[in-house]
């Protein structure tokens, strides 16, 4: 009963009129960036964390989620139609998507596509109110060791599931918790790694950080080579999926969607992971396996659904432990952060309005997100005609305005033309820069909670042992780190291992 | 990677640089560490967890120069190899070219150059419509911004904006 008092207390604060101009605000740019290739949802967030300031802290929130699902629903839309993934999530969506456009079946694969992320959606969110609350119940027990563990347990996840090498993969993250150390130390208030500079005292900002490594970077990339697009230009029609194309589907989008919101809550995975580990599953589980890469909606359906339950998922420890398990909710909890609002276990206690007001929000935003990919797709479809010629320099511009805006400080826009320069020499010899936004937003953290633990302690570093959680987490982490040196194992993660940055 | 492109002791092997840098930062940060006092395992300086992430960042680094002298790794070139690579070059040059001249000149008269510039190196568009969107989308934004949400652009020496 106290769920569904919560939950109707929560649709009371998301259908306020502000409040459902900014999900629809949120999700309608979410499925623009997730259509558009070359900008993903961490360029948009960044991009507009700074307008979230302007309204109360559920409004900008309910935005910012908003973008992130709304581009995992946008995503497939360019998979397939154009071939072009439009943010990483929807990588998978181009190998039987594509294919089904061009067998002429693109309104079957679109809607499909947008159902199966309708159900995942829905069941991620229903799931997010059942469990968020009872863990944020245990949560409350956690002490600073159990802390270290989980965000040492999360760099190394999101390392290990990085493209390329790992060693590249935990260098980045170093670097990233380097980077958050600098400006005063939070306990002896002694500057560190200013450079006697008056604007490095409070730290390097997270949104000139993120642009420059996520918008500049992807821009400088992109321009490296003349992309084409293949899009498929014949009228779409019959977007409803068929009584076969239920029947095939069914069976992935329920096995995605679980699957996706079980990776989703794994600090470090996300849906990029649950999108490629669902295609992988129905590809093991079909009685037809030759039929993946020539069209089969169950290679649409699966990791569709898994992508979006996978973006639901993820808001549980980041609004139950305080802890951002991938690089979009790290700038949810800037988003958070910049309001004035510690998530972590006393978040749902201490702003229940604000915590199921988001909630409610989603399932609301999921609706709008419906209404927008399948009727409107025509207009979607017109977009993808923009040429980057134009598009590029209007990001170049949206991203300095972006972080000049968020800061009202030069010196921002200095530091991520910088970083945007560093970032795409970064990906050209092979450095992710995913653990290093990840590890720079974990950093102060992480260092607080060991000097914390180890204070408390009186320098016993067996208090990281034996508490079990945080043992179990060291445990994992140190499993994954020695997993790559095993050859069996370094293939696999060679096959799971992702772009987290698109 | 033919022998072309995968070199082993070679200065041109990019992942041996990457390494190189990485341990170059990594004792930077040791340094830094040390410098900031570590304090004891009781009460931990400043520097303590600096100091350590060095020390990772060291061996890291040093794991990727081992690998890339017994391994191998692309050269610096095939990294850029059938790439645009002067694109990218232009709009850095652009780039830190508008970082100079943002302070001094203010948003709009430095925003509108490199829009053009941008509009017209990357892949060039047609100047009927460059010369337009260049002008009237920083001037847009700055409507917007300065007497919409009534945020200050740097205005710069001249006072335009």
């Amino acid at each position: 009963m106290d769920t569904l008092a919560n939950v109707a207390h929560g649709f009371g604060v998301a259908l306020t009129g502000i409040n459902l101009l900014y999900c629809f605000i949120g999700v309608f740019i979410g499925t623009l960036v997730g259509v558009l290739p070359g900008i993903g949802p961490i360029s948009a967030m960044s991009l507009l964390l700074p307008v979230t300031l302007s309204g109360t802290p559920e409004s900008g929130i309910i935005m910012m989620a908003g973008i992130y699902y709304g581009s995992m629903y946008g995503g497939s839309t360019t998979s397939i139609l154009v071939n072009i993934p439009g943010e990483a999530a929807s990588v998978v969506t181009c190998i039987d998507g594509h294919q089904m456009a061009k067998q002429g079946r693109a309104g079957p694969a679109l809607g499909i596509s947008a159902f199966g992320s309708f159900i995942a959606g829905t069941f991620a969110l229903v799931a997010l109110m059942l469990v968020a609350p009872r863990l944020a119940g245990i949560a409350i027990a956690f002490g600073p060791a159990e802390y270290f563990s989980l965000m040492v347990l999360g760099l190394v996840v999101l390392t290990f599931l990085t493209q390329g090498s790992m060693p590249k993969a935990l260098l980045m993250a170093c670097i990233g918790v380097v980077l958050g150390l600098i400006g005063l130390d939070s306990i002896t208030a002694q500057p560190r790694l200013t450079f006697g500079r008056m604007e490095l005292i409070d730290g390097i900002g997270l949104v000139p950080v993120v642009m420059g490594l996520f918008g500049v970077a992807e821009v400088l990339l992109n321009t490296e080579q003349a992309i084409k697009r293949d899009i498929i230009n014949a009228k779409i029609t019959q977007l409803l999926p068929n009584k076969a194309d239920w029947q095939a589907s069914a069976g992935p989008v329920a096995r995605g969607t679980l699957l996706g919101f079980l990776l989703g809550i794994l600090p470090g995975g996300g849906a990029v992971v649950a999108s490629f580990a669902s295609y992988a599953l129905e590809k093991r589980l079909s009685k037809t396996p030759e039929r993946f890469g020539h069209g089969a909606i169950e290679g649409v359906a699966g990791p569709e659904s898994a992508n979006n339950a996978a973006a639901g998922g993820a808001f549980i420890p980041l609004m139950t432990l305080g802890i951002p398990p991938n690089v979009v909710m790290a700038l949810l909890l800037g988003a958070f952060v910049i309001h004035g609002l510690q998530p972590g276990p006393l978040l749902i206690a201490q702003n229940p309005g604000l915590f199921w007001g988001i909630v409610a929000s989603m399932y609301i935003g999921n609706v709008m997100l419906l209404i927008l990919n399948l009727p409107m797709i025509g207009m979607w479809v017109q977009l993808l005609k923009l040429p980057y010629s134009i598009l590029f320099p209007l990001i170049i511009l949206f991203t300095i305005l972006g972080v000049y805006c968020s800061s009202n400080n030069v010196f921002d826009v200095y530091v991520m033309i910088a970083f945007g320069i560093i970032g795409y020499f970064m990906r050209k010899l092979g450095y992710e820069p995913a653990p290093l936004v990840l590890a720079f937003v974990l950093g102060p953290m992480l260092e607080n909670n060991l000097r914390k633990s180890l204070i408390l302690s009186q320098g016993d570093l067996w208090t990281f042992v034996q508490r079990p959680i945080s043992a179990a987490c060291l445990a994992l982490a140190l499993v994954l780190l020695i997993a790559p040196l095993l050859p069996t194992l370094r293939k696999k993660r060679e096959l799971v291992a992702l772009d987290e940055g698109a | 990677m033919n022998d072309q492109t995968n070199v082993k002791f070679r200065l041109n092997n990019s992942e041996l640089w990457g390494g190189l840098i990485g341990l170059g930062l990594g004792g930077f940060v040791i340094w830094s560490g040390l410098k900031l006092k570590l304090g004891t395992i009781n009460d931990p300086g400043s520097g303590y967890v600096l100091f350590y992430t060095g020390i990772l960042m060291c061996v890291f680094a040093g794991s990727i120069i081992v690998s890339a002298i017994t391994e191998g790794g692309p050269t610096l070139a095939s990294r850029w190899e059938n790439a645009r690579w002067s694109k990218p070059l232009l709009i850095i040059a652009c780039l830190t070219a508008f970082s100079f001249a943002l302070e001094p000149l203010g948003f709009l008269l430095s925003s509108i150059p490199l829009m053009l510039l941008l509009l017209r190196l990357i892949d060039p568009v047609r100047w009927p419509l460059a010369i337009p969107i260049a002008v009237l989308v920083p001037l847009g934004m700055w409507w917007v911004l300065n007497r919409l949400l009534l945020i200050q652009l740097p205005s710069g020496l001249f006072g335009i904006g």
